[in-house]
């Protein structure tokens, strides 16, 4: 009766996705202003790197372009994984405030259900970004354009799932905005620089607890040597992140405590 | 057959408690402290299919953590529950299709939105086809009366409105076992007639089987055949509505007030109140027929008032409390409905 | 001369930044990850060259670690006052008896004193263990006192100006619900000019210009105190830092003039 269960769950995204659309379009100065904050920044950095590398030639093994095309991917990624999951950042405040119950009493898959109800149109920016670098990039192509796609899927999943798993910690301690927020915010930072930078010891941390080197690191490599056939490896590692995350969150729900606090859906 | 059984049903929270005193954040590290609260130990009862079952307590009693095992929402931490057949805890996906549920401090509706595109968003959560979904929601429109709702963001709605939304919104996918927590709470006396209303014709029309929990009595009189009461995490009462008016009825209320001050005395009863003109008695008609009392304080002097009404609901929780747990329950009870 | 009650409003605010610890850990967090991953990546940048436009790797990185105080030290004021002109806490405040940049400036500065002694202290220990002692101020240990007072007057200058820059901006907010964009293209104009990198690196002409805004003297011109130390060009430093705070006072008043008189005709 129920075969299409792919079919249901994509029916259950559009129909949440048109519901966010909706409830955000009376944001869309915020949106404006947000986008314009995001190309400003991304814009303040690439002016940073332009100097730096203008006066010494390439920094840890990458030359602006490798920069500046680390920033677009990370950039589409992020935007991509708040745009598909825009609950990842609040799931911990779900989780603490006792709001994950409406989720629960539903027939979806309780993570999947919490992280697709909503979408961050903020992020539209983002997404945007990381094209506007590759057709700023010289030699584009379509191939170049096709592999760009194929590395940001990867890496959209794993930040969703990196963040979803930061977030889950609320499930054990009390609080868990402050260590969820700093875990999101090295992923993030440690992805935008250069990996060559970064000691042997650190570096292992980069391929597992903070996985920027699957986010920004290997993606990298793979687009400078065209090497499609790794490809499906980073697909791999992206699906594992993925199910680590989705166990993590289920170990946490038979912990779940369900305050009760009066809230809405916003 | 019984829609909904609990078996030993019981929920341990564990809490960590911020220590006092000095060095306080650097011994939770070492060891932290706890406290275990027992929120409901071992409750056993059953709903039969097309039941209304009341569900009451005061607050903290544990009637919040049990309907949330009931839906699947908190894991039980001994014990189990069925519902339809099926394990809340295990199979809380299969269970969510044929249950519906309103906890009237959450809302399943979005906020900014208007109640319209929450219904087709849940219709596709419940996977309801289009078509099914069309003609659902316009029965739901019609009967509880949402035509100017539909299209208002909800932001914009008064609480009794909202209300009936979020119980519409719960029926989208034809429930069998309805689970209410609260519906009514925050509402006033006309709103919270609506609701009790739409509850019966609900289970009349449909056969829905409903378990409510609430603070208002007059929402269990009105809509309950049965009611469990759960005190302390434990079942102190299971009985028919019937049942239990019955020992309600047997205790009345007898007010008077006179045209001048008045001896009232009466042999083998005190006033629960008294003024120098009028005074309140309580009266077991068991032991005092209520005839005789009328006539006993209309004999006193110049009545201007006497009226007779049964014993609030309340109260009568309250002395089983006092009968089953002590003095201590019965305190407990007093302070927490002042 | 409303002096004292100016100073009870510095310490009342700086008291209660100080009650709870966990105020500061967001920001020393981001600021020590910050310092880290910089310090790597000049590590990378120095990687075959001793220097780069007179500077050292170690004078990099404690230039870097000087130089982003002021953000995260004297930082959050427009968010603190947008929000007030918009609720209309900012009106309200407009008839008390008191000079309102000089009391927001005591209250806003003052309470943020903690968190740049917080950030300043963060800063030194995480640059110690990453690239060792600073260099020296050449002198002795004179020359180290000095240095230090010098640095905390540049230090102090620089998150005035930082204030009353943010003042002047978000007062905008009079006229302009979405101020927002305004405060971005300032911030990143600060980020970029003197604080990533020293305006030194810059490309010469850029460089000459920078020198005529006022956004080396948040950032670069106490890094220069600190990592460059003469006492005549940190007094020299010192110096035009003061003008660009007698100017801001200048543009914040009449900011706060023009807004004040929009106020008592719109009525807030």
């Amino acid at each position: 009766m129920r075969k299409w269960r792919l079919a249901a769950y994509g029916r259950f995204m559009a129909a949440a996705f048109a519901a966010n659309v909706k409830s955000v379009i009376e944001y869309r100065v915020n949106f404006l202003v947000q986008t314009f904050g995001m190309m400003l920044n991304n814009a303040a950095f690439a002016a940073f790197w332009a100097v730096l590398i203008g006066r010494t030639g390439a920094v840890g093994g990458y030359g602006f372009q490798d920069v500046m095309f680390v920033w677009g991917l990370v950039s589409t990624a992020f935007g991509l994984a708040h745009i598909l999951a825009g609950n990842v950042r609040q799931l911990g405040r779900i989780i603490m405030e006792g709001s994950l119950d409406v989720y629960l009493l539903q027939p979806k898959d309780a993570l999947l259900n919490v992280l697709l109800s909503k979408t961050d149109v903020g992020a539209w920016g983002d997404l945007l970004y990381g094209f506007v670098v590759l057709g700023l990039l010289p030699g584009l192509s379509l191939e170049r354009l096709a592999l760009f796609c194929a590395l940001a899927v990867p890496a959209a999943v794993i930040f969703a799932s990196a963040f979803a798993m930061a977030e889950s910690l609320a499930f054990f301690m009390g609080n868990s905005q402050g260590i969820a927020g700093a875990l999101s915010e090295f992923l993030l930072s440690f992805s935008l620089y250069p990996e060559g930078v970064f000691g042997k010891g650190l570096r292992w941390v980069l391929y597992s607890l903070v996985p920027s080197g699957f986010v920004a690191f290997v993606p990298l490599r793979v687009f400078r040597s065209m090497d499609w056939p790794l490809v499906p490896a980073l697909w791999g590692v992206a699906i594992v992140y993925a199910v680590l995350a989705r166990a993590f969150f289920g170990l946490g729900l038979k912990r779940y405590e369900s305050g009760n606090r009066m809230d809405t859906r916003v | 057959m019984a829609a909904i059984v609990a078996e030993n049903l019981s929920k341990r929270f564990i809490l960590r408690v911020r220590p006092q005193g000095r060095f306080a954040a650097l011994r939770a590290l070492v060891r932290p402290e706890r406290r275990i609260v027992d929120a409901v130990k071992g409750v056993n009862f059953s709903v039969d299919e097309g039941e209304v079952v009341a569900f009451l307590g005061p607050n903290g009693a544990g009637k919040s953590t049990t309907i949330k095992m009931l839906t699947g929402i908190l894991t039980p931490s001994g014990g189990g529950a069925r519902v339809l057949g099926l394990d809340p805890a295990r199979e809380r996906k299969r269970l969510a299709w044929s249950i519906g549920s309103v906890f009237g401090q959450k809302s399943q509706l979005w906020f900014h939105l208007p109640p319209a595109d929450s219904f087709r968003l849940l219709g596709a959560v419940y996977e309801v086809e289009p078509k099914l979904l069309r003609e659902r929601t316009g029965a739901l429109v019609e009967r509880f009366g949402l035509a100017e709702l539909m299209d208002v963001p909800v932001r914009k709605l008064s609480l009794g409105q909202r209300i009936r939304c979020e119980i519409a919104a719960s029926l989208i996918h034809a429930p069998r076992v309805l689970f209410l927590d609260e519906p009514t709470i925050g509402l006033d006396v006309v709103a919270r007639k609506e609701i009790r209303r739409l509850i019966e014709e609900l289970n009349k029309r449909d056969g829905v089987t409903v378990f409510l929990t609430s603070h208002d009595m007059g929402d269990i009189e009105k809509v309950c055949k049965r009611a469990v009461i759960i005190h302390h995490g434990e079942v102190v009462v299971d009985e028919s509505m019937k049942t239990l008016k019955h020992r309600a009825l047997s205790r009345k209320h007898v007010g008077v007030r006179y045209a001048r001050p008045t001896s009232m005395d009466l042999p083998g009863l005190s006033p629960l109140k008294r003024t120098e003109q009028s005074a309140r008695y309580e009266v077991d008609t068991n032991r005092h027929a209520l005839r005789d009392v009328v006539r006993a304080l209309a004999e006193r002097g110049e009545l201007v008032d006497i009226t007779v009404e049964d014993e609030p609901l309340e109260n009568v929780i309250e002395q089983i409390y006092a009968a089953r747990s002590g003095a201590e329950a019965a305190a407990v009870t007093r302070g927490g409905s002042a | 001369m409303r002096a004292r009650l100016y100073s009870v409003a510095a310490s009342t605010s700086l008291r209660e930044r100080t009650m709870y610890l966990g105020n500061f850990t967001a920001s020393m967090l981001t600021y020590g990850l910050f310092v880290f991953i910089f310090s790597r990546v000049w590590a990378g940048a120095y990687a075959g060259r001793s220097e780069i436009a007179g500077y050292t790797q170690s004078m990099a990185v404690w230039y870097f670690i000087v130089a982003e105080i002021t953000s995260f030290g004297f930082g959050r004021y427009f968010w603190g006052l947008s929000r007030d002109v918009k609720s209309g806490q900012v009106a309200y405040q407009l008839g008390r008896p008191y000079d309102f940049v000089a009391y927001n400036y005591a209250e806003r500065v003052g309470g943020s004193l903690a968190d740049a002694a917080v950030i300043l202290a963060e800063g030194l220990a995480v640059g110690f263990l990453l690239v060792g002692t600073p260099p020296s101020a050449g002198g002795g240990l004179g020359a180290e006192i000095l240095r230090g007072g010098l640095l905390a007057v540049s230090l102090l200058l620089a998150g005035s100006l930082n204030f009353l820059l943010h003042f002047s901006i978000s007062l905008t907010a009079f006229w302009l619900e979405e101020n927002d964009a305004f405060y971005w293209v300032y911030q990143k104009l600060v980020l970029v000019v003197g604080t990533l990198v020293p305006i030194e690196f810059l490309p010469d002409t850029v460089a000459a210009a920078a020198l005529w805004t006022p956004f080396p003297y948040l950032s670069w011109a106490p890094a220069r105190v600190f990592v460059a130390f003469s006492p005549a060009d940190a007094l020299s430093l010192i110096a035009r830092q003061l003008a660009w705070v007698a100017f801001a006072v200048l543009l914040a008043r009449a900011v706060f003039s023009l807004s004040s008189r929009r106020v008592a005709l719109n009525g807030g």
